[in-house]
């Protein structure tokens, strides 16, 4: 046998490392292992059912009795299931551009404009994404009904655009922040005016940070249940606010199905806001984008 | 209220426009403060048509901030800048007849190269088969004719460097402003791209003012140096006079090493050192007995020992320090009362810089009267 | 125009609608709280505090320290069941690192409604968890799982676990790897270096993940509602029922701006914590 330290033996460690007193379970990988593993487990548990249980062949929660797309097709064919999805598709889409073009026009002002408002309206940026959805819905609910408004589709985009706007400015400006201005002042030394500099030259450049913001908000608005609750009307019920009202009434695998398509449409909208600058032909990483870390 | 899509219009400077006397650049008593801090303190400043000038000083000396005035990114706050004869100070930097080299190139990364060269061509409105030609002209120019479709993030430092080139030059400014553009090359692509750039400004007859903290860049390139100091310039003049004949402290401190020695003046033509020995000095008319004055020799005018001649000042000390420099060896030569003086031994066929001098060893220093300066 | 005025346009969309949509309205909440309800069961802008007093009724009190506890509790367990994983996939992932955390991401996806609903099929009396212990034989009769705090608890932990995760990741990536190489020549033992070196470094990422799970959690109904019943109700039950049920929107409102008030004190104090660390990194908690 080759001169094998005793102790190094069966730890899993390369030998002669460290000095093999006591091992922590903090440093030893195999415990926090399996304590992560339990996690994911928790995590994706309740996943499986959903869309384990949205194919089930009969009307259980509970007992799992075959395999079966009627409940797909339920919601398909129901025409106020349907209609609630193209509500909210198209409250998502509408928010999305409309809360982009504002959010960045509000990132551009806040990084480049030197008021005494600035910081009085990075503040006012800053404070909807601390508030408590509760707290937005009611307050959505207070003004239109002082202003005598309806609950209708309208006042649900209106909501949704408040409160996306400043998650659309953070990711914007982190972007923003790390770029520099001289490529501005390039295209200005050229011959490019100032608006033209921003619209020939700055908004290229935040692209990838700009459709990121709006794909983040598109699967935000479409996913969105507290303030839709407070904000719809008789008319037009998206999704989420059906599902609620469903689920009061009581157990069906076409909420696991609604559930399950729901989750495709917003990872399909991340992993497009996360995958597409490298489509653009940048080196950056869309998650990077995302936190502002790249400066491209 | 600015309109959001720019009429085809004349930049102000145009080449033929106003008289300007062949005077391409014209500054009076020009000062820019910001705030409490004063960054170019009136300077005066009158740059002919088709030369090669330099700013010259070290970090904070007001050079860069001189520049962008010309490039109208800064407005003076004092004075006038004239551009081929016309007023200037309130014109933006997109009216005005000057494109600039910026020291990070700032190219459009979401354009490919022709894109970028032809920006600058599609604000003026040029036709698109004229932008064509000149494109490639300007491509041809800086010898990237090659990369014409490619993009910035493919493109080498050097490479991205002569693309941010010709996208100003294709524009046919009257001036070109160039911002220490080539302080990101390494040492051998710098000393290629200072031969090509001045190659190119004697074959485009463009006026250039170029910024830079290195003098030797600014030695090799340029008809004439402004060096600067504090916002103000020292000194204005061809590279010869600038380096052989340098009319201040700082100037001859900053281009090569001046080589100090403090003296009063002892008499109608000599000096009294710090030693107490009195050397023999070109005094100017003005200075009078009892003044103070700076004594600069250059190193390469110091002879060492044996090479002393006839007619020579001399001094007698011990050698500081040695430093091996391969074309040259240095040496500090203490000369006692804190007084040194650095003196060079160049490699030459005849001659080879071999450990002649040791740290400590006594030497003796010549040099020729004439080629003493003296500094106030 | 000067440059200031040509940049100062652009904060003008986004700050007139925020101005106008979303401070306006606060406002509007505030002013109503003072209000109440007349004859005909509509809300009447006015200057008592009659909403203030009644929330502070013994019957409401509970309700809102119920809230303050759950969000507490809710925090507590993120942080136990998150730290460890984030901890993991930072140290331990290397390449698979960003698939990892995505895969820790998705579940996230799906809507929060579905996510509680799918809890409730599991805890359920005739639910899941229930079936496959009785068949496994553990137990006999069901187990209350459902209508329980710890239901409720559960409930917001899932809907919040990634708000907790998200942040502690991101402050254990951006730790220096050099301090804890540091850390182990001056502690020696792994668990005194992730004390004193790795839980300090990344304090202002669990700030942010406790900020970010116990906030929302207070506000929360949807647990509540889903996964409890009339003894597990929280202040956001409350108000959605002055809102919709019982009409009585003055009270909502004051509830609403309780509810507020309680939760900017723990705002202020992580941004006054964030603004202290941005200027002092060492001073506010490295090594």
């Amino acid at each position: 046998m080759t001169g094998v330290p005793p102790t190094a033996v069966g730890t899993g460690r390369r030998f002669g490392r460290r000095s093999r007193t006591r091992e922590d379970a903090f440093d030893r990988p195999r415990f926090l292992k399996l304590y992560s593993g339990l996690v994911y487990l928790y995590l994706f548990i309740p996943i499986a059912v959903v869309v384990l249980f949205s194919f089930n062949s009969v009307k259980s929660l509970q007992s799992f009795q075959g395999f079966s797309t009627q409940w797909y097709s339920d919601f398909l064919n129901d025409p106020t299931l349907r209609e609630s999805l193209f509500v909210s598709l198209r409250i998502a889409v509408i928010t999305m551009v409309i809360a982009t073009i504002i959010g960045t026009a509000l990132a551009i002002g806040l990084v480049r404009a030197r008021t005494r408002w600035s910081p009085a309206a990075n503040i006012l940026m800053l404070i909807p994404l601390v508030t408590p959805e509760i707290v937005a819905g009611v307050s959505a609910l207070l003004i239109f009904s002082q202003l005598g408004i309806q609950l209708s589709f309208w006042t649900i985009v209106i909501a949704h655009i408040t409160f996306s706007i400043s998650y659309v400015t953070v990711v914007v400006r982190g972007r923003l922040a790390s770029m520099g201005d001289e490529v501005e002042q390039a295209a200005m030394d050229l011959g490019a005016t100032r608006f033209q500099a921003v619209r020939l030259v700055l908004l290229p450049e935040l692209w990838p940070a700009i459709v990121a913001a709006g794909l983040l908000t598109f699967a935000l608005s479409f996913d969105d249940f507290v303030l839709s609750f407070f904000t719809t009307g008789e008319d037009a019920q998206p999704l989420p606010v059906r599902i609620w009202s469903a689920i009061r009434f009581g157990v069906s695998p076409t909420i696991n199905a609604i559930g399950t398509l729901m989750m495709v449409v917003s990872l399909t909208a991340v992993v497009a806001a996360v995958l597409l600058p490298r489509f653009f032909g940048r080196k950056e990483s869309g998650i990077k984008v995302l936190t502002g870390q790249e400066g491209g | 209220m600015e309109s959001a899509t720019a009429e085809p219009v004349e930049p102000v400077g145009g080449t033929g426009g106003g008289n300007g006397n062949g005077e391409a650049i014209r500054l009076e008593n020009v000062t820019k403060r910001f705030g409490e801090f004063t960054a170019v303190d009136a300077i005066d400043l009158s740059i002919p048509k088709g030369e090669f000038f330099s700013l010259l000083g070290p970090s904070g000396c007001g050079k860069t901030t001189t520049l962008r005035m010309l490039a109208g990114f800064e407005v003076p706050s004092e004075g006038q800048i004239l551009l081929e004869g016309d007023p200037v100070e309130d014109v933006p930097p997109y009216e005005r007849n000057v494109n600039m080299v910026f020291q990070s190139y700032a190219l459009f990364g979401h354009l490919d190269v022709t894109g970028n060269v032809a920006f600058g061509l599609k604000r003026r409105k040029v036709p698109k088969d004229e932008i064509e030609r000149r494109v490639a002209e300007a491509l041809e120019l800086v010898s990237l004719g090659s990369r014409a479709k490619s993009r910035p993030s493919e493109l080498s430092g050097g490479q991205r460097q002569r693309v941010a080139l010709a996208r100003a030059l294709v524009n046919r400014p009257a001036v070109l402003l160039l911002d220490e553009p080539l302080g990101a090359l390494d040492l051998k692509l710098r000393r290629q791209m200072q031969v090509e750039l001045k190659q190119i400004q004697r074959e485009v007859g463009i006026t250039f003012v170029y910024v830079t903290h290195d003098q030797e860049e600014a030695l090799s390139m340029s008809d004439r140096i402004a060096v600067m100091s504090d916002g103000r310039i020292a000194q204005c003049g061809a590279p010869e006079e600038v380096y052989e004949h340098p009319t201040e402290e700082f100037v001859a401190g900053f281009i090569g090493i001046s080589n100090l020695l403090e003296g009063v003046v002892d008499g109608p033509g000599t000096v009294k050192v710090g030693t107490g020995m009195r050397i023999a000095a070109p005094l100017p008319g003005d200075c009078e007995l009892g003044d103070t004055v700076q004594l600069s020799v250059r190193p390469e005018k110091i002879a060492v020992d044996e090479d002393i001649e006839e007619g020579m000042v001399s001094m007698s000390g011990r050698v500081a320090s040695r430093i091996y420099h391969g074309v040259n060896t240095q040496i500090t030569v203490d000369l006692g009362e804190g007084a040194h003086l650095v003196a060079l031994e160049q490699q030459t066929y005849t001659a080879s810089a071999d450990d002649r001098w040791e740290e400590g060893m006594a030497v003796r220093l010549g040099w020729h009267p004439e080629n003493c300066l003296v500094l106030r | 125009m000067s440059d200031r005025a040509f940049w100062s346009r652009f904060l003008l969309p986004g700050g007139l609608w925020l101005l106008l949509l979303f401070a306006v309205p606060i406002c509007l909440v505030l002013a109503l709280s003072f209000g109440y309800t007349d004859d005909l069961g509509r809300a009447v802008y006015s200057n008592t505090l009659a909403n203030y007093t009644d929330a502070f009724d013994p019957l409401y009190i509970p309700v809102l320290l119920r809230s303050i506890g759950y969000a507490l509790a809710t925090a507590v367990l993120c942080l136990l069941l998150g730290y460890p994983i984030a901890y993991y996939i930072a140290r331990y992932g290397g390449r698979r690192k960003h698939l990892l955390i995505a895969l820790l991401v998705i579940p996230f996806f799906v809507n929060y409604l579905v996510r509680t609903y799918a809890w409730v099929a599991l805890l359920a009396d005739e639910g899941l968890l229930n079936s496959a212990l009785k068949d496994v034989g553990l137990i006999d009769t069901g187990i209350q799982f459902v209508n329980t705090p710890y239901a409720v608890i559960g409930g917001l932990v899932y809907g919040y676990l990634v708000f907790m995760i998200l942040p502690i990741y991101a402050s254990l990536e951006r730790m220096d790897g050099a301090l804890i190489e540091a850390g182990k020549d001056l502690f020696g033992k792994p668990s005194r270096v992730f004390l004193h070196v790795t839980l300090p470094q990344t304090k202002q990422g669990i700030l942010a993940g406790c900020v970010l799970v116990f906030l929302p959690a207070v506000g929360d109904f949807v647990s509540a509602q889903l996964l409890g019943g009339p003894d597990t109700y929280m202040v956001g039950n409350l108000i959605q029922d002055q809102f919709f049920a019982a009409s009585n929107w003055p009270f909502g409102s004051a509830l609403t701006v309780v509810m507020m008030l309680f939760l900017s004190i723990w705002m202020l104090g992580y941004l006054r914590s964030a603004a202290r660390e941005a200027r002092d990194p060492v001073a506010a908690g490295g090594v």
